[in-house]
């Protein structure tokens, strides 16, 4: 039975200007785990995320993080396990230097100055940022400064990996280096994974189970289970990822299958199979519901249009 | 385009100023500009001038560099120039229509210019041949109050953040029309630009502030440098140090 590393109860916040912004949240992470938390804009993520690491400390329910609850752990303590990383990497890198910037939470956590510069070392190759150290941060592009604010907070080790949007506003080439950084940090390290993101294509690459937030939490399970529910995704201004509508799409023309897949991966297994079973072919055909079947699930896709 | 201010442009430079430790350089200098400041004498004032570019030929910034940021110092100080030459009162040499100009007030004038155009060129040996952060990090070291170091530090981090943002606000107006003329209504919208320029600078400090308590920030941020000071720096800041004292003594005596 894997260990609970966060557990949070009925946790409810308000602003201080009045608006309600969590309800009653119950969640669970699992050690060694990959989660992400969907939701519309506004749905309350990322006040959510600041009350893992204590920022935010609510009253109203309970945080527990590694069987401590935030409210009543020193600060040095509860950064030494959750680490999070913000959207925007101009508010983290706020040293002269990426050094600098490496080195804050280390120097903070106490460790002596040997093993800062091995910390920031290791933080910087494992992103692919030697040789930066000296850079000033205003000197690097969106992609570097992303993966850079990445590093500062992994200097600090963290057993729990927050993310507030990370692949957001990134070139294609940058968000698959970070997505394949995240993987790697999660299956070679054993860090918790929790990812607050609406960024829906790539969540099969980086999540195996999902929170939907809108407030409250409205549903929680895998993947297949929450992606398959196409009113929960329309009403939380959701989307199921591209790959999956496309085996949609392939199953009005005839594609036998019950779970569809959610990324190129998972197609590549399933088209396998498929073929296989079926003794060397997939048969494909336009028969006569074909055409209405795709004009419903075209329209269906379009819901947002106003028409 | 609005510039960065790049004062660190040629710190990457090799030269005796270059290698100076950067401690001791602060020291020595701030004692020089003290007393070229000071200086009550012309002729003396003329010497320390001949120092300081001596100094700054030495630390092999492009004298380009210099004087690209030497207009504004010679507008403000060239106006003190005339005003004094103009008011002070003394020994009248020239006369027009209502103006008189006198000895004593050529004579304050000139000091003070000279006197400033020593302390401006002085600056470049001393902040131009380390990285701004290096500056900072030896202010720290010299026991500078902490709370002004974070501030120095902060101020040099964002200065960058912020020109952007203006300039992307900037943008955003003339792609909607805007022009910049002496109208009111001109004036009225830049100063709502800079109004949001601080809206949204105070909303980062709050960004900012989180995400250096969710790395351990505790009020007082220790930063990892090495420096270290040898004989060599010990004997340039002593000759730097003597020589401005001399040019005191030498005055006195002369005066």
């Amino acid at each position: 039975m894997k260990k609970e590393v966060i557990i949070i109860r009925n946790l409810g916040y308000t602003y201080p200007d009045g608006t309600r912004a969590l309800e009653n949240v119950n969640m669970a992470v699992y050690e060694g785990e990959r989660v992400a938390i969907v939701g519309p804009n506004g749905a309350g993520k990322t006040t959510l995320l600041l009350h893992l690491n204590g920022i935010l400390r609510s009253t109203d329910g309970q945080v527990e993080v590694f069987g401590k609850s935030v409210g009543g752990v020193k600060r040095e303590e509860i950064i030494n396990d959750v680490g999070i990383v913000f959207q925007d990497p101009d508010d983290q890198l706020f040293m002269p230097t990426l050094f600098d910037d490496l080195a804050f939470g280390p120097i903070n956590l106490g460790l002596n100055e040997k093993e800062v510069r091995e910390r920031v070392k290791k933080a910087l190759s494992s992103l692919g940022l030697s040789g930066y150290e000296n850079k000033c941060p205003h000197h690097l592009s969106y992609g570097e400064k992303k993966k850079a604010s990445l590093a500062a907070v992994m200097s600090m080790e963290p057993r729990i990996l927050v993310l507030d949007e990370p692949t957001a506003n990134l070139d294609p080439r940058s968000r698959a280096e970070l997505i394949g950084i995240i993987k790697e940090l999660n299956e070679r390290e054993g860090i918790t994974i929790v990812i607050a993101t609406h960024d829906v294509n790539a969540i099969p690459a980086l999540a195996d189970r999902v929170y939907v937030l809108n407030r409250r939490i409205i549903a929680e399970g895998t993947l297949q289970k929450i992606f398959s529910d196409f009113e929960l995704l329309k009403e939380n201004n959701l989307e199921v990822p591209e790959v999956f509508k496309l085996f949609e799409v392939l199953r009005c023309f005839g594609y036998n299958c019950i779970e569809l897949p959610l990324s190129i991966d998972e197609a590549i297994e399933h088209l396998t199979r498929t073929v296989e079973t079926e003794g060397g072919h997939i048969h494909l055909h336009i028969h006569e519901h074909t055409h209405d079947e795709v004009k419903k699930l075209k329209s269906k896709y379009e819901h947002h249009k106003t028409s | 385009m609005i510039e960065y201010p790049e004062i660190d442009k040629y710190a990457s430079l090799d030269s005796p100023m270059h290698r100076f430790d950067p401690r001791a350089k602060i020291i020595a200098f701030l004692f020089l500009i003290f007393s070229v400041v000071l200086i009550p004498d012309l002729k003396i004032a003329f010497i320390g001038l001949f120092f300081a570019i001596f100094l700054l030929i030495l630390s092999r910034i492009p004298l380009t560099f210099v004087l690209s940021y030497m207009k504004w110092v010679a507008m403000f100080v060239l106006s003190f120039f005339v005003i004094l030459a103009f008011t002070f009162p003394g020994e009248e040499i020239a006369r027009f229509y209502f103006l008189h100009v006198t000895a004593e007030g050529l004579y304050t004038g000139l000091l003070i210019t000279v006197r400033a155009f020593s302390a401006f060129i002085l600056i470049f040996p001393m902040i131009g041949t380390m990285r701004v952060d290096t500056t900072i990090k030896a202010l720290d070291r010299l026991k500078v109050p902490n709370s002004l170091v974070q501030m120095l530090m902060f101020t040099y981090r964002y200065i960058f953040v912020f020109i952007d943002e203006f300039q992307r606000i900037w943008t955003a107006m003339e792609s909607r029309g805007f022009k910049l003329r002496t109208t009111l209504y001109a004036l009225r919208t830049i100063g709502k630009a800079m109004g949001m320029l601080f809206v949204r600078s105070y909303e980062r400090a709050e960004r900012v502030y989180q995400a250096m308590r969710s790395r351990g920030y505790t009020g007082d941020p220790k930063t990892l440098v090495e420096f270290e000071i040898r004989m060599k720096d010990y004997l340039l800041a002593v000759s730097i140090i003597g020589f401005a004292v001399s040019l005191h003594v030498v005055s006195f005596i002369v005066m």
